[in-house]
């Protein structure tokens, strides 16, 4: 079929205004993390900086700078936490997606565990933030890991469930002729064949990680827990005056995800497609 | 692995199976996959198991690996009980139609398995992966990984991965269903020479009555779960107990047609109908045996294997049971020559000699050998 | 292996994931409720706490600032998950034809989804900034506007505007989940409606729609439920400002607790969010089974 020209027109004007629309945003948001201040402070705008400034992104990883300091502070806190959480979750996952895969595990359970994380967590903070106050481990890295893991385990075991399903159970059978045990079954046998399964699920539990604010707005309180996201809630409601500091650090804080959602485009939508409409 | 002296048990030891499977049912749900099913082998046995696709075998083969749970029934092993143990202690190794192979580990890594499972020393396991390597004739292909081995090589390892441990029985299932047909050949000699030389226990499922013609020394035949004959091969051949049984071994398969069965005198005298208002066929059988003489005249269902009817060159000595048949298709198959004849209201084969010359429409004198017939009732299909 | 060790073994691979849900999700729920039966305070000192029925949740339902949270949280939730699935089957249509530089479209449009929450409400409160935010300038340099405007101090303006920035963010999900589900529509069914004379509206409505109806459902609920509990986004923009106008269920029991210190009352603020969410939720694994049913 060919396309008239007034049909091609409309498909490439709504082509380049979805372009805009996507990109625009993110392209003020790294102008902005450039421009000198009184770039940003003119009105109307200067939209092109008259002159790159990256002193910046400079003062963000020096760690003498104060802006630096904490960036860097939240910057080690969100890795720490999202990678510990990641793993835990996956160690958890992994057996439990077992269980529903191949030990007739209820699916009714699975679809508990999903519940747990569909519920609002308003629901689950405070009794939290009690008992982890009463431990005296609020504002602390651990406690966010083991609250991540909890968030991230329903939705991993979901996607390693899926991905379990559909290896070779043959192959497993062997193992058990063979004489291994489950667990060994589980580590020399199952998780190498799952290995795609397993990074794609780790990126999709960092990412969620990496992303989460309300626990982590919650539970901490100073540099030696906060994650990006709370450091950017500060730096975005505190007195800073030069906008191109908090435009900056949130470049900064959109790099890595955005870096592995271009590269893994195809395991991350196939990831979240499983997790979303396959329930 | 070779060991004389098992062989000697094997003749003196008759009343211990290594393998006894007592009433075995097994459902999913309300549905009956395996019922009663009991079989038992003696240790060297090769005991065959067919059936058409969907019969229970690879179930039956799952529940005596341990791979799947019982629902009744039991299942001893070398007179100890194991309907309720792992796989793992069962000391029975099996083989997969897929392989199963472990695709991250390279061809020696799978086969000494089940040697790492049982933490047996490195230098040990070595010793006994490169022996199986050896007499499977798979030493060069020790350090590949299985997606880079061939169909037939594949297979080879995991017999191998079998192999190397001993176990007290072996389990294969339609091992070489995945191979083409001159390699299944191939590889077919080449268990029955392994079992030979290792005299070990077999349980081997396949869908291929040749295969279990030619490897058997017991065959099972099942249909929905039930078993239907268990038998040496000749046993199944010649005596098949009921009209599945005789339809579904053999190629061609047996000719089942209706006659009319009254006794004269000692011998069974047999009469088929013909068409186009030829003359009826009759045909004399001197041995019917105890279950026809004793029963009323009447119709009955017979079975004739194709070589039971054949041309002249054959069999002269028979001359009397002889009759010009009308040859509906011909059909050259090199060794032998097959041809149709309508008998009885139906088709059947009969099998001449390759180098006959006869052409589809001819009528040529055919001799029919009785000496193997079976009879069956009519209505229950059961053996007479 | 035999029936009894498989099946306690499957409890042996699921303990550790029950426990960690139990301790962080199923217990803290099963004390909220508790609480919301109680006077409960956040306090330093000792308190006395006392069973007061369902006192909470007669304030709660006759609470007019509650109701007004709620409603606008449905509100939310209704615009922003609406204009992600019009405008998630827009882009998907558009994304499904083929036209140069489609592959570049299909990877940049991941990008909005990746931009984590907090950034995506900085961004925008930037751009909605009243003295020097680009969306002023833009539309006074367009013309479309005479003086800067403050987008976010209205309070009948300031929860449209949030919608937007959220809808920028999510859209992609669901452009990506329509775009999946139209590339499983087999051609030949649209060239056959094409040569029958149907137009591309007729085409839409009758072919492409219902067969990509089922996910759509699945992940517009999922969508909802995720949208009731907005929380992040409202925080960085707004604080639930000007003047409530953008105070949402989720803020609304967050102050309660951390703002009031008033746990138990709080706690039924909660529970009624919550079963709101389970509803929701059910609703959810009824699609994810018709769905399933249907495909
Ligand atoms: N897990 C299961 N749940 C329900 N039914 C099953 C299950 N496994 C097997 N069956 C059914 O049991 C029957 C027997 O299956 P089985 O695999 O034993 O057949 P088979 O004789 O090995 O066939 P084939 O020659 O095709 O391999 C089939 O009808 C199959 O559909
Ligand atoms: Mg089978």
């Amino acid at each position: 079929m060919h396309r008239s020209l007034f049909a091609s027109f409309a498909l490439y004007s709504a082509a380049l205004l979805l372009t805009l629309f996507t990109l625009a945003p993110l392209v003020w948001l790294v102008l902005m993390s450039i421009s000198s201040p009184n770039d940003l402070t003119s009105v109307p705008l200067n939209w092109w900086p008259t002159e790159v400034d990256l002193s910046r992104y400079g003062h963000l990883v020096d760690l003498n700078n104060g802006a630096g300091h904490r960036f860097l502070a939240a910057l080690r806190n969100s890795l720490l936490t999202a990678g510990g959480a990641t793993l835990i979750a996956l160690i958890v996952a992994v057996p439990a997606a077992y269980a529903f895969s191949r030990r007739g595990a209820s699916l009714a359970l699975l679809f508990v565990f999903l519940a747990t994380i569909m519920m609002p967590p308003i629901t689950y903070v405070l009794p939290l933030y009690e008992i982890f106050g009463g431990l005296g481990a609020l504002n602390k890295t651990t406690t966010l890991i083991i609250v991540y893991s909890a968030m991230l385990l329903p939705f991993a075991t979901w996607l390693m469930k899926s991905n379990i399903d559909v290896l070779p159970v043959e192959i497993e059978q062997a193992a058990f002729m063979e004489g291994a045990s489950t667990a060994f079954t589980l580590r020399r046998v199952v998780l190498p064949l799952a290995l795609p399964a397993i990074a794609a699920t780790c990126m999709l539990s960092f990412l969620v990680a990496w992303d989460e604010f309300f626990y982590a707005l919650i539970f901490t309180s100073d540099l030696s827990a906060k994650t990006l996201p709370v450091a950017i809630a500060d730096f975005s409601a505190g007195r800073v005056t030069d906008y191109g500091v908090i435009a900056s650090v949130g470049v900064l804080a959109t790099l890595p995800p955005a870096i592995l959602a271009i590269c893994f485009q195809r395991f991350i939508v196939s990831g979240l497609a499983a997790g979303s409409v396959k329930g | 692995m070779t060991n004389n002296l098992q062989k000697k048990e094997r003749t003196a030891v008759s009343s211990n199976p290594i393998l006894a499977v007592e009433n075995l049912s097994k459902s999913y749900g309300d549905l009956r996959i395996l019922k009663d099913v009991s079989v038992a082998i003696e240790a060297g046995d090769f005991l065959v198991l067919v059936g058409p696709s969907g019969c229970g075998k690879s179930t039956l083969l799952g529940c005596i690996g341990g791979l799947t749970e019982v629902t009744s029934g039991n299942i001893q092993i070398d007179g100890q009980d194991v309907t309720h143990t792992d796989p793992a202690k069962r000391d029975i190794a099996m083989v997969f139609q897929s392989y199963a192979l472990f695709p991250n580990m390279s061809v020696g890594d799978n086969i000494g398995f089940g040697l790492e499972v049982r933490k047996v020393p490195k230098a040990e396991r070595d010793k006994k992966i490169s022996q199986v390597a050896e007499l499977l004739k798979i030493e060069p292909l020790l350090d590949r990984a299985p997606a880079q081995l061939s169909g037939g090589q594949r297979q080879r390892v995991a017999m191998g991965r079998a192999l190397v441990r001993d176990p007290k029985l072996f389990l294969f299932d339609e091992p070489l269903s995945n191979l083409d047909a001159k390699l299944r050949v191939t590889m077919r000699t080449e268990i029955k020479r392994l079992h030979q030389r290792l005299n070990a226990s077999i349980i081997y499922v396949t869908h291929d009555q040749i295969e279990a013609m030619t490897l058997a020394t017991k065959i099972v035949v099942m249909k929905d779960g039930v078993i239907q004959q268990v038998g040496t091969p000749r046993e199944i051949y010649d005596t098949p107990a009921n009209i599945f049984v005789a339809d579904f071994m053999g190629s061609p398969a047996m000719n089942i047609l209706v006659a009319d069965v009254t006794m004269d005198g000692l011998m069974a005298r047999i009469e088929i109908a013909r068409e186009d208002g030829q003359e009826p066929l009759i045909l004399y059988d001197p041995n019917p045996g105890e279950g026809i003489a004793s029963r009323p005249a009447g119709a009955l269902k017979i079975g004739l294997r194709p070589e039971a009817l054949t041309d002249l060159g054959s069999r002269s000595v028979n001359a009397e049971q002889q009759f010009d048949c009308l040859l509906d298709v011909v059909e050259p198959a090199g060794s032998d020559t097959f041809a149709v004849i309508r008998l009885g209201g139906t088709e059947v084969t009969a099998r001449m000699h390759g180098d006959v010359d006869v052409n589809s429409g001819d009528t040529v004198p055919i001799c029919f050998d009785l000496s193997k017939i079976s009879y069956f009732d009519p209505k229950s299909g059961e053996r007479l | 292996m035999s029936a009894i060790s498989r099946s306690r073994e499957k409890w042996v691979l699921l303990f550790p994931a029950i426990l960690v849900l139990s301790l962080i999700t199923v217990l803290p729920f099963l004390q909220t409720v508790w609480t919301s039966f109680t006077d409960a305070e956040i306090t330093a000192r000792e308190q006395q706490v006392n069973w007061i029925g369902l006192e909470n949740y007669i304030w709660a339902l006759t609470d007019p600032d509650f109701l007004e949270a709620l409603g606008r949280t449905m509100y939310f939730t209704v615009v922003s998950v609406g204009l992600e699935g019009v405008l998630g089957i827009a882009v998907a249509l558009l994304l499904n034809q083929k036209f140069r530089g489609r592959w570049f479209l299909r990877v940049i449009i991941i990008l909005p989804w990746a931009v984590p929450t907090i950034v995506n409400a900085v961004a925008w409160r930037l751009i909605y900034h009243p003295d020097y935010g680009a969306l002023n300038s833009l539309l006074l340099q367009l013309g479309f506007i005479d003086s800067y405007t403050s987008w976010l101090g209205d309070p009948d303006r300031a929860l449209n505007m949030v919608i937007l920035a959220d809808v920028w963010k999510n859209f992609p999900l669901v452009a990506y989940i329509a775009l999946a589900a139209m590339q499983t529509i087999p051609g030949d069914l649209l060239k056959a409606a094409a040569i029958e004379g149907a137009g591309a509206w007729k085409r839409f409505h009758s072919i492409t729609l219902p067969w990509i109806i089922g996910p759509m459902l699945v992940v517009l609920i999922l969508r909802t439920i995720e949208a009731f509990r907005v929380f992040d986004i409202i925080y960085v923009m707004t604080r639930g400002g000007p003047s409530d106008g953008t105070k949402t269920a989720s803020f609304y029991v967050y102050q309660e607790y951390f703002s009031y210190l008033r746990s138990g009352s709080g706690a039924s603020y909660a529970v009624v969010v919550a079963g709101i969410s389970a509803v929701l939720i059910l609703a959810y694994y009824a699609g994810i089974r018709r769905d399933q049913r249907g495909a």
